[in-house]
């Protein structure tokens, strides 16, 4: 299933719908719903937040994988960012020193079990895999 | 989906639903009026992603600085494991779910 989501949070309902409607249609593991809720969310946010250039929507494509599920989320018009290479977040860092920033992404790369990178054409494209028997 | 957060009778804040970018405003403005030592109870609580997890990160901080700080309970295990991989679980005191 895919679907062009705008470029807004307000559209996060919407995914959560597409959400529910693929794992129905393809009686997935509710178990991974979280991960895959979360992960998605990041991913767009990002998008979202980050390139303020596009007024193109984000695609996103999700289908079963083995045991699991596989989710690419595509962006227009956008400057190369491989969320494989965020910096990390020191998760042991007393609370005087942490801060929300980029712990996202961190969660993403920490709770996914694989995650792909295409960059062509000015087009972005982020695949992440969850699949566990 | 929804969001919704709210004192319960007891005075310990409780949310409902999802804690998405979406919500984290409405969730921010409310915890900005708590003063003092805060229990949320988050047994309710479907889902947070980062935006959430900011919210509670800044709440805290702020009440910290006065001395108290956020209580969190009945935890699932969702929740739980975004906390445990944030690091959430070392900053705040967490109370899980029974079941």
């Amino acid at each position: 299933m895919k679907q062009k989501f705008k470029r807004s949070f307000n559209e996060l309902q919407n995914i959560v719908t597409m959400t529910e409607s693929v794992f129905r249609k393809h009686g997935l593991d509710p178990n991974l719903r979280n991960v895959v809720d979360l992960a998605t969310e990041e991913l767009f946010v990002n998008m979202v937040t980050y390139n303020t250039e596009s007024n193109e929507d984000i695609l996103i494509h999700m289908g079963p994988h083995e045991h699991g599920i596989e989710v690419s989320l595509t962006d227009y018009n956008v400057e190369r960012f491989d969320p494989r290479s965020a910096s990390g977040v020191d998760v042991n860092a007393p609370l005087d020193e942490r801060t929300p920033g980029g712990l996202g992404l961190y969660l993403v790369l920490k709770m996914v079990d694989s995650i792909h990178y295409e960059y062509r054409n000015r087009q972005s494209k982020i695949t992440f895999i969850i699949d566990r028997k | 989906m929804m969001f919704e957060i709210e004192f319960a009778n007891d005075g310990i804040v409780a949310v409902d639903g999802r804690l998405d970018a979406a919500q984290a405003v409405k969730a921010q403005a409310f915890l900005d009026q708590v003063e003092g030592k805060c229990v949320i109870d988050l047994a309710k609580l479907e889902y947070i992603s980062s935006a959430g997890l900011g919210v509670l990160l800044k709440t805290h901080k702020r009440i910290m600085g006065s001395g108290s700080g956020i209580k969190l309970i009945n935890v699932n295990h969702h929740i739980h494991d975004i906390f445990r991989y944030s690091g959430f679980d070392k900053l705040f005191e967490i109370v899980p779910a029974n079941n």
